[in-house]
Protein backbone atom coordinates (compact mmCIF):
# COMPACT_ATOMS: atom_id res chain seq x y z
CA UNK A 1 0.00 0.00 0.00
CA UNK A 2 2.95 2.19 0.76
CA UNK A 3 4.81 1.84 -2.42
CA UNK A 4 1.25 2.16 -4.32
CA UNK A 5 0.76 5.65 -2.39
CA UNK A 6 4.22 6.66 -3.21
CA UNK A 7 4.06 5.56 -6.85
CA UNK A 8 0.54 7.55 -7.37
CA UNK A 9 2.28 10.70 -5.65
CA UNK A 10 5.64 10.86 -7.58
CA UNK A 11 3.77 10.11 -10.74
CA UNK A 12 2.00 13.09 -10.04
CA UNK A 13 4.54 15.33 -9.37
CA UNK A 14 6.41 14.17 -12.66
CA UNK A 15 3.19 15.00 -14.42
CA UNK A 16 2.59 18.24 -12.46
CA UNK A 17 6.97 18.99 -13.27
CA UNK A 18 6.61 17.58 -16.90
CA UNK A 19 3.40 20.37 -17.41
CA UNK A 20 5.24 23.34 -16.23
CA UNK A 21 8.80 22.53 -17.90
CA UNK A 22 6.83 22.49 -21.05
CA UNK A 23 4.32 25.58 -20.61
CA UNK A 24 6.76 27.85 -18.62
CA UNK A 25 9.31 29.89 -20.94
CA UNK A 26 12.75 29.10 -20.88
CA UNK A 27 15.39 31.17 -22.67
CA UNK A 28 18.23 29.90 -25.12
CA UNK A 29 21.47 31.99 -26.44
CA UNK A 30 21.96 31.40 -30.16
CA UNK A 31 23.49 32.00 -33.49
CA UNK A 32 20.32 32.19 -36.01
CA UNK A 33 21.29 30.67 -39.22
CA UNK A 34 18.27 31.14 -40.96
CA UNK A 35 14.70 30.64 -41.49
CA UNK A 36 12.41 28.70 -43.19
CA UNK A 37 8.91 27.61 -43.82
CA UNK A 38 7.36 24.18 -44.20
CA UNK A 39 4.23 22.69 -44.74
CA UNK A 40 3.23 20.06 -41.46
CA UNK A 41 0.28 17.63 -41.55
CA UNK A 42 0.01 17.31 -38.05
CA UNK A 43 -1.23 13.71 -36.90
CA UNK A 44 -0.17 12.32 -33.44
CA UNK A 45 1.95 15.01 -32.48
CA UNK A 46 -1.19 17.36 -32.94
CA UNK A 47 -1.20 17.69 -29.38
CA UNK A 48 2.66 20.01 -29.50
CA UNK A 49 1.64 21.97 -32.29
CA UNK A 50 0.01 25.76 -31.41
CA UNK A 51 -2.69 27.02 -33.35
CA UNK A 52 -3.02 28.40 -37.35
CA UNK A 53 -2.32 31.93 -37.20
CA UNK A 54 -4.85 34.50 -35.85
CA UNK A 55 -7.81 34.96 -38.07
CA UNK A 56 -7.17 31.83 -40.63
CA UNK A 57 -9.58 28.86 -40.62
CA UNK A 58 -8.90 26.42 -38.20
CA UNK A 59 -6.78 23.18 -39.46
CA UNK A 60 -4.30 20.17 -39.14
CA UNK A 61 -2.56 21.36 -42.29
CA UNK A 62 -0.70 24.43 -42.74
CA UNK A 63 2.75 25.86 -42.99
CA UNK A 64 4.53 26.77 -39.94
CA UNK A 65 7.60 29.04 -39.69
CA UNK A 66 10.78 27.68 -38.48
CA UNK A 67 14.07 29.54 -36.87
CA UNK A 68 17.07 27.51 -37.17
CA UNK A 69 19.89 27.98 -34.45
CA UNK A 70 23.29 27.17 -33.38
CA UNK A 71 24.27 26.82 -29.82
CA UNK A 72 27.57 28.69 -28.96
CA UNK A 73 28.83 24.55 -28.33
CA UNK A 74 28.34 24.20 -31.74
CA UNK A 75 24.91 22.06 -31.29
CA UNK A 76 21.97 22.40 -33.20
CA UNK A 77 18.51 23.94 -32.12
CA UNK A 78 14.82 24.28 -34.22
CA UNK A 79 12.45 26.69 -33.12
CA UNK A 80 8.65 26.89 -34.92
CA UNK A 81 7.28 30.20 -34.12
CA UNK A 82 3.55 29.86 -34.38
CA UNK A 83 0.43 32.03 -33.46
CA UNK A 84 -0.50 31.09 -30.18
CA UNK A 85 -3.54 33.48 -30.23
CA UNK A 86 -6.29 33.12 -27.78
CA UNK A 87 -5.41 29.48 -27.24
CA UNK A 88 -3.63 27.59 -25.01
CA UNK A 89 -0.33 28.39 -23.62
CA UNK A 90 -1.43 31.35 -22.45
CA UNK A 91 0.84 33.37 -24.49
CA UNK A 92 -1.20 35.72 -26.85
CA UNK A 93 0.95 35.45 -29.39
CA UNK A 94 -0.25 36.69 -32.64
CA UNK A 95 2.75 38.08 -34.42
CA UNK A 96 4.78 34.83 -35.89
CA UNK A 97 4.96 37.03 -38.57
CA UNK A 98 6.91 39.96 -37.36
CA UNK A 99 9.45 37.23 -35.26
CA UNK A 100 9.88 35.48 -38.34
CA UNK A 101 11.03 39.06 -39.92
CA UNK A 102 13.22 39.55 -36.48
CA UNK A 103 14.67 36.00 -36.96
CA UNK A 104 16.00 36.66 -40.49
CA UNK A 105 17.24 40.25 -39.55
CA UNK A 106 19.39 38.55 -36.75
CA UNK A 107 20.73 35.81 -39.16
CA UNK A 108 24.21 35.74 -38.68
CA UNK A 109 27.46 33.35 -39.82
CA UNK A 110 29.96 31.85 -38.05
CA UNK A 111 32.23 34.26 -38.91
CA UNK A 112 30.39 37.08 -37.72
CA UNK A 113 28.08 35.63 -35.25
CA UNK A 114 25.18 37.79 -33.82
CA UNK A 115 24.04 36.34 -30.33
CA UNK A 116 20.47 36.26 -30.06
CA UNK A 117 18.66 35.10 -26.75
CA UNK A 118 15.27 33.00 -27.84
CA UNK A 119 12.08 33.51 -25.29
CA UNK A 120 10.20 29.92 -25.93
CA UNK A 121 7.92 27.33 -24.49
CA UNK A 122 8.02 23.30 -25.23
CA UNK A 123 10.25 20.64 -26.13
CA UNK A 124 12.79 19.46 -28.80
CA UNK A 125 11.76 15.79 -29.70
CA UNK A 126 12.86 14.08 -32.75
CA UNK A 127 11.36 11.09 -32.00
CA UNK A 128 7.87 12.72 -32.54
CA UNK A 129 8.84 15.95 -34.50
CA UNK A 130 7.94 18.25 -31.65
CA UNK A 131 9.67 21.29 -31.68
CA UNK A 132 9.57 24.67 -29.05
CA UNK A 133 7.34 27.98 -30.29
CA UNK A 134 10.15 30.41 -29.70
CA UNK A 135 7.85 33.70 -28.60
CA UNK A 136 10.26 36.11 -28.78
CA UNK A 137 14.04 37.48 -29.72
CA UNK A 138 16.54 39.89 -28.88
CA UNK A 139 19.86 40.96 -29.67
CA UNK A 140 22.28 40.51 -26.74
CA UNK A 141 26.27 41.18 -26.19
CA UNK A 142 28.01 37.49 -26.11
CA UNK A 143 26.97 33.84 -25.13
CA UNK A 144 27.82 34.56 -21.34
CA UNK A 145 24.96 37.05 -20.56
CA UNK A 146 22.82 36.22 -17.54
CA UNK A 147 19.38 36.16 -18.12
CA UNK A 148 17.11 36.32 -14.48
CA UNK A 149 13.89 34.19 -15.44
CA UNK A 150 11.57 37.56 -13.77
CA UNK A 151 8.51 35.34 -15.83
CA UNK A 152 8.63 32.25 -14.10
CA UNK A 153 9.64 34.12 -10.69
CA UNK A 154 6.26 35.75 -10.76
CA UNK A 155 4.40 32.62 -12.33
CA UNK A 156 5.64 30.55 -9.35
CA UNK A 157 5.18 32.42 -6.96
CA UNK A 158 1.97 33.51 -8.05
CA UNK A 159 0.94 29.54 -8.08
CA UNK A 160 2.54 28.99 -4.77
CA UNK A 161 0.36 31.97 -3.41
CA UNK A 162 -2.80 30.34 -5.11
CA UNK A 163 -2.17 27.04 -3.16
CA UNK A 164 -1.67 28.82 -0.07
CA UNK A 165 -4.77 30.37 -0.30
CA UNK A 166 -6.71 27.18 -1.82
CA UNK A 167 -5.01 25.46 1.64
CA UNK A 168 -6.37 28.53 4.13
CA UNK A 169 -9.51 28.39 2.50
CA UNK A 170 -10.12 24.59 3.27
CA UNK A 171 -8.85 25.48 6.41
CA UNK A 172 -10.97 27.78 7.34
CA UNK A 173 -14.26 25.63 5.64
CA UNK A 174 -12.93 22.95 8.06
CA UNK A 175 -13.15 24.70 10.68
CA UNK A 176 -16.20 26.78 10.61
CA UNK A 177 -18.52 24.46 8.68
CA UNK A 178 -17.19 20.86 8.81
CA UNK A 179 -16.20 20.22 12.53
CA UNK A 180 -19.20 21.69 13.86
CA UNK A 181 -21.58 19.96 12.15
CA UNK A 182 -19.61 16.83 13.15
CA UNK A 183 -19.85 17.84 16.95
CA UNK A 184 -23.59 18.37 16.77
CA UNK A 185 -24.10 15.00 14.89
CA UNK A 186 -21.81 13.48 17.72
CA UNK A 187 -24.15 15.22 20.52
CA UNK A 188 -27.40 13.99 18.80
CA UNK A 189 -25.69 10.65 18.62
CA UNK A 190 -24.74 10.56 22.86
CA UNK A 191 -27.99 12.03 23.09
CA UNK A 192 -29.67 8.92 21.71
CA UNK A 193 -27.35 7.00 23.16
CA UNK A 194 -28.24 8.23 26.92
CA UNK A 195 -31.93 7.79 26.69
CA UNK A 196 -31.08 4.34 24.81
CA UNK A 197 -29.41 3.53 28.05
CA UNK A 198 -31.99 5.52 30.53
CA UNK A 199 -34.68 2.95 28.96
CA UNK A 200 -32.54 0.47 29.08
CA UNK A 201 -31.60 1.14 33.13
CA UNK A 202 -35.60 1.50 33.62
CA UNK A 203 -36.63 -2.04 31.76
CA UNK A 204 -34.27 -3.40 33.86
CA UNK A 205 -35.26 -1.65 37.18
CA UNK A 206 -38.89 -2.64 36.27
CA UNK A 207 -38.08 -6.37 35.78
CA UNK A 208 -36.02 -6.39 39.30
CA UNK A 209 -38.69 -4.74 41.35
CA UNK A 210 -41.31 -7.57 39.41
CA UNK A 211 -38.64 -10.91 39.46
CA UNK A 212 -35.85 -9.65 41.62
CA UNK A 213 -35.33 -11.30 45.02
CA UNK A 214 -36.72 -9.93 47.73
CA UNK B 1 -12.55 34.95 -33.05
CA UNK B 2 -14.04 31.52 -32.36
CA UNK B 3 -10.95 31.35 -29.92
CA UNK B 4 -11.46 34.42 -28.62
CA UNK B 5 -15.14 33.71 -27.39
CA UNK B 6 -14.12 30.47 -26.09
CA UNK B 7 -11.32 31.77 -24.22
CA UNK B 8 -13.67 34.96 -22.56
CA UNK B 9 -16.54 32.04 -22.20
CA UNK B 10 -14.17 29.78 -19.73
CA UNK B 11 -12.42 32.35 -18.17
CA UNK B 12 -15.16 34.41 -17.03
CA UNK B 13 -16.80 30.94 -15.96
CA UNK B 14 -13.44 30.05 -13.89
CA UNK B 15 -13.66 33.37 -12.38
CA UNK B 16 -16.90 33.34 -11.37
CA UNK B 17 -16.32 30.45 -9.08
CA UNK B 18 -13.09 31.87 -7.89
CA UNK B 19 -15.40 34.84 -7.29
CA UNK B 20 -17.96 33.06 -5.46
CA UNK B 21 -15.47 31.34 -3.17
CA UNK B 22 -13.81 33.67 -2.29
CA UNK B 23 -16.79 35.81 -1.04
CA UNK B 24 -17.96 32.90 1.17
CA UNK B 25 -14.32 32.82 2.51
CA UNK B 26 -13.78 36.58 3.03
CA UNK B 27 -17.33 37.02 4.85
CA UNK B 28 -16.70 33.54 6.98
CA UNK B 29 -13.45 35.33 8.10
CA UNK B 30 -15.68 38.50 8.82
CA UNK B 31 -18.31 36.71 10.84
CA UNK B 32 -15.23 34.82 12.98
CA UNK B 33 -13.79 38.34 13.25
CA UNK B 34 -17.21 39.56 14.54
CA UNK B 35 -17.83 36.47 17.68
CA UNK B 36 -14.62 36.81 18.49
CA UNK B 37 -15.09 40.59 18.64
CA UNK B 38 -17.65 40.45 20.71
CA UNK B 39 -16.69 37.35 23.17
CA UNK B 40 -13.78 39.21 24.27
CA UNK B 41 -14.47 43.04 23.90
CA UNK B 42 -17.83 42.23 24.26
CA UNK B 43 -20.28 44.47 22.31
CA UNK B 44 -24.17 46.21 21.98
CA UNK B 45 -26.83 44.03 22.62
CA UNK B 46 -27.61 40.56 21.82
CA UNK B 47 -24.41 38.41 20.12
CA UNK B 48 -26.97 37.48 17.37
CA UNK B 49 -27.39 40.79 16.69
CA UNK B 50 -24.25 42.31 17.03
CA UNK B 51 -22.81 39.81 14.42
CA UNK B 52 -25.94 40.26 11.99
CA UNK B 53 -25.39 44.39 12.46
CA UNK B 54 -21.93 43.54 11.46
CA UNK B 55 -22.30 41.41 8.77
CA UNK B 56 -24.85 43.88 7.16
CA UNK B 57 -22.22 46.50 7.84
CA UNK B 58 -19.44 44.21 6.22
CA UNK B 59 -21.86 43.98 2.81
CA UNK B 60 -21.43 47.35 2.13
CA UNK B 61 -18.17 47.77 2.99
CA UNK B 62 -15.14 48.55 0.49
CA UNK B 63 -13.67 45.76 1.34
CA UNK B 64 -16.62 43.46 0.21
CA UNK B 65 -16.33 44.85 -3.20
CA UNK B 66 -12.77 44.22 -3.56
CA UNK B 67 -13.58 41.02 -4.51
CA UNK B 68 -14.64 41.98 -7.55
CA UNK B 69 -10.72 42.24 -8.76
CA UNK B 70 -11.14 38.99 -9.50
CA UNK B 71 -12.94 39.88 -12.14
CA UNK B 72 -10.69 43.10 -12.99
CA UNK B 73 -7.11 42.05 -12.60
CA UNK B 74 -7.15 38.96 -14.72
CA UNK B 75 -8.81 40.76 -17.71
CA UNK B 76 -6.66 43.72 -17.08
CA UNK B 77 -3.71 41.07 -17.54
CA UNK B 78 -4.60 39.94 -20.41
CA UNK B 79 -5.12 42.95 -22.20
CA UNK B 80 -1.79 44.15 -21.21
CA UNK B 81 0.18 40.79 -22.42
CA UNK B 82 -1.54 41.26 -25.55
CA UNK B 83 0.04 44.70 -25.82
CA UNK B 84 3.22 43.92 -24.73
CA UNK B 85 3.57 40.78 -26.16
CA UNK B 86 2.44 41.98 -29.97
CA UNK B 87 2.80 45.57 -30.51
CA UNK B 88 5.20 46.58 -28.37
Amino acid sequence: MRYLKWTVLGTLALLVFAFLHYTLPQTDIVRIVGTDTKRMDLGENSWFWASPDVGTAPGTSRDVYFINAIYPDGSTMEYRNEDTGWGWPPYFKMDSSSTNTEAKELTSTAAAPKWVAVRHYGWRNELFTIFPNAISLWPVESPDVRIIPWVNIVILSFLAFVLFMAWRMWAQFKERMIEPAVIEAQETFDDIDRRADRARAGVSGWFRRVFGRK
Amino acid sequence: MIAFFKLALFGYIGLTVIYWLLSIYFRSLERERLEKTYDHEGGTGSREVFIAEGMKAYEGSLRRRLVWLVFIIPTAVVVALVWILNFS
